[in-house]
């Protein structure tokens, strides 16, 4: 316990902004854990007066449809950080495993697969998050399953190069020498030599998802509409930000700090992992 | 061997371009309910016998009826032979929707891609230079703050401070730059700086790393030991050698831009290719929906191409293989 908190103090002096983030995305994470008790009221509960402006009752006021805005945002952080959670580990982790098979095995297989990946890439990502959800229909299930076809060749192109790297190292010789099956070699040489950039590529990629999600759902194709989706909520605020401001600042204020926070971490994770960066001008 | 890569990259461009071009066609074709649906069922009535046979109808005068993969080939055919179809909902050539709008998406890509590289480049010197001051962690915060702010909520705050503050009032009708350049830039500055604040972040960051790595070269310490001023070592040794990656990324993104607008488009109703093409998706207007991913697609992979070749170019170290 000691240790542990003698490393964090550590982390946070070398990294004073990483820490900031670290704070900001535990809150995070709590709200989201303990949104059930945290919020005062359902998320989808309308049964207050619509448009009501910030008071004791209801510090974020109420929506168009008199729901209370402050437990929205809190059920928000939940599905947030579901989405972005979900859809990058699943496309991330799958998109990565595929570049680094086909990678690692080379020939005709690796070549089909690179022009897959280029086909995707060469799509506008909106354009065709749009076009996922229009062809899979709305619900939360679907967004996950779009926003991970949008992050996993990004993922299966970096981790690929890697491999090939890899593959080439003494050790994975040494391997082969003594009688591995590919298959092993994969799974305990080249695998594990791929773990920070896998890491990074899941911090920052979780911050990508959670804005591509809310900009889904404020172009209303994202989230079914009655889901607390801040970028929902923010399409909403917007057309009513003359009559009630507060329906647009507040998810507008969660995404921006969410967002912020992982940011953060995201860079004091790479700056970390990334030792060409660290100490001073020498 | 050179010559051996750009052939072989022109090669690769086509069947890219194609297969993003067929990927699009089918996803638009397994969603639910299809043009014809929308146009003979948009009272909301109950479908009759009639209204089916009018579907039925519809879909055969489009081609609806027949295999996907038919239609595919039918559509590139005659794009090929530079008839890119009808609008299904607007009912005027999809070339004509696509040389009206085409041109506003471009001049606001190239509108934001100017601010932001105006803005970032020196951002991310200043904060190499000064590594780990408050100077530094100062600017850090700027361009992050930028990357965390999304742009649907940046753009309608700033819609909204301009209206409150300043009665100005997003245009009912687009002026072209060509018939009133000072009314068409004050119609596109404020979508473009919003969006430019956003991409100046990666810029930005991009920037500093690379000038931290560049200005720890010998050559960095060489031409400070033979006593050149600190502004002609950073300037003249350092930001040269670090802005080839920024150029690749600024290339990068610029071929993305033209999706990426489509928020910003729709916030600040500038009719661009953007909301055109987010609301063809919508209405299931597949000719739209097809030419405008074409296009799309043939930019980015164009300016892809391009800022490849121009990295060898601009870095003769690099050998292509």
């Amino acid at each position: 316990m000691r240790a542990l908190a003698s490393s964090l103090r550590c982390f946070g002096a070398r990294q004073p902004l990483g820490a900031v983030g670290a704070a900001i995305v535990a809150v995070l994470v709590a709200t989201a854990v303990f949104a059930p008790a945290l919020a005062p009221h359902g998320p989808k509960e309308a049964v207050f007066t619509p448009y009501l402006a910030p008071s004791p009752e209801f510090p974020f006021g109420t929506d168009h449809l008199g729901r209370d805005q402050l437990s929205r945002v809190i059920w928000g952080a939940r599905l947030s950080l579901y989405v972005g959670l979900v859809s990058v580990v699943f496309g991330v982790t799958l998109g990565g495993l595929w570049g680094v098979v086909t990678g690692y095995f080379g020939g005709a297989g690796d070549n089909a697969s690179q022009r897959i990946v280029d086909v995707l890439m060469a799509l506008p990502p909106i354009i065709l998050a749009l076009s996922l959800m229009a062809a899979l229909g709305q619900s939360m299930n679907n967004v996950v399953l779009a926003l991970a076809i949008l992050l996993a060749p990004t993922a299966a192109r970096t981790l690929r190069a890697l491999a090939l790297s890899i593959k080439e190292s003494p050790f994975v010789e040494a391997a082969r020498a003594v009688g591995c099956s590919h298959w092993r070699v994969i799974v305990l040489h080249v695998l594990p030599n791929t773990l920070a950039a896998y890491i990074v590529l899941l911090t920052v990629n979780i911050a990508y998802a959670i804005v591509v999600e809310a900009s889904l759902s404020f172009l209303g194709l994202g989230a079914p509409p009655d889901e607390p989706s801040w970028g929902a909520m923010l399409n909403a605020g917007a057309q009513a930000i003359e009559a009630a401001p507060w329906m647009f600042l507040f998810p507008g204020l969660a995404i921006s700090l969410t967002v912020l926070g992982l940011n953060l971490v995201g860079d004091a994770i790479r700056d970390l992992t990334d030792p060409r960066l660290r100490g001073g001008l020498g | 061997m050179r010559h051996d890569y750009v052939m072989r990259r022109l090669l690769l461009f086509v069947p890219t371009l194609l297969g993003a071009s067929l990927l699009i066609f089918i996803l638009l074709r397994v969603v639910p309910g299809d043009i014809a649906e929308i146009l003979v069922y948009q009272t909301g009535s109950e479908s009759s016998a009639i209204q089916q046979k009018q579907v039925q109808q519809i879909r055969a005068e489009l081609g609806l009826d027949k295999p996907v993969v038919l239609q595919y080939v039918d559509w590139m055919r005659d794009a090929l032979a530079g008839d890119l179809g009808q609008s299904y909902v607007q009912r005027r050539p999809v070339a004509e929707i696509l040389k009206e709008r085409l041109p506003r998406s471009l001049e606001l890509a190239v509108l934001t891609i100017v601010l932001a590289v105006v803005w970032a480049i020196p951002l991310g010197v200043v904060s190499a230079v000064r590594q780990n001051s408050w100077v530094d962690y100062l600017a850090r915060m700027l361009s992050i703050s930028g990357l965390s702010l999304p742009i649907f909520f940046t753009g309608v705050l700033i819609l909204y401070c301009l209206v409150r503050f300043f009665r100005w009032l997003p245009p009912l009708e687009f002026v072209e730059f060509w018939r009133d350049p000072a009314e068409n830039l004050k119609q596109l500055i404020w979508p473009a700086l919003a969006q430019a604040w956003y991409i100046s972040a990666p810029i930005a960051r991009l920037t500093r790393s690379q000038m931290l790595e560049v200005i720890r070269q010998d050559y960095v310490r060489t031409a400070r030991a033979k006593g050149l001023a600190e502004r002609a070592v950073v300037y003249r040794h350092a930001l040269r050698n670090s802005l080839l990656p920024v150029v690749t990324f600024v290339g990068w993104w610029g071929g993305r831009l033209l999706g990426g607008l489509v928020i910003v488009e729709i916030i600040f109703s500038v009719p661009g290719m953007g909301s055109a093409l987010a609301q063809a998706v919508a209405q299931r207007d597949y000719p739209t929906v097809q030419a405008m991913v074409f296009v799309m697609a043939l930019i980015f992979l164009s300016l892809n191409l391009l800022v490849d070749l121009a990295y060898g170019w601009l870095d003769p170290r690099i050998g292509y293989s």
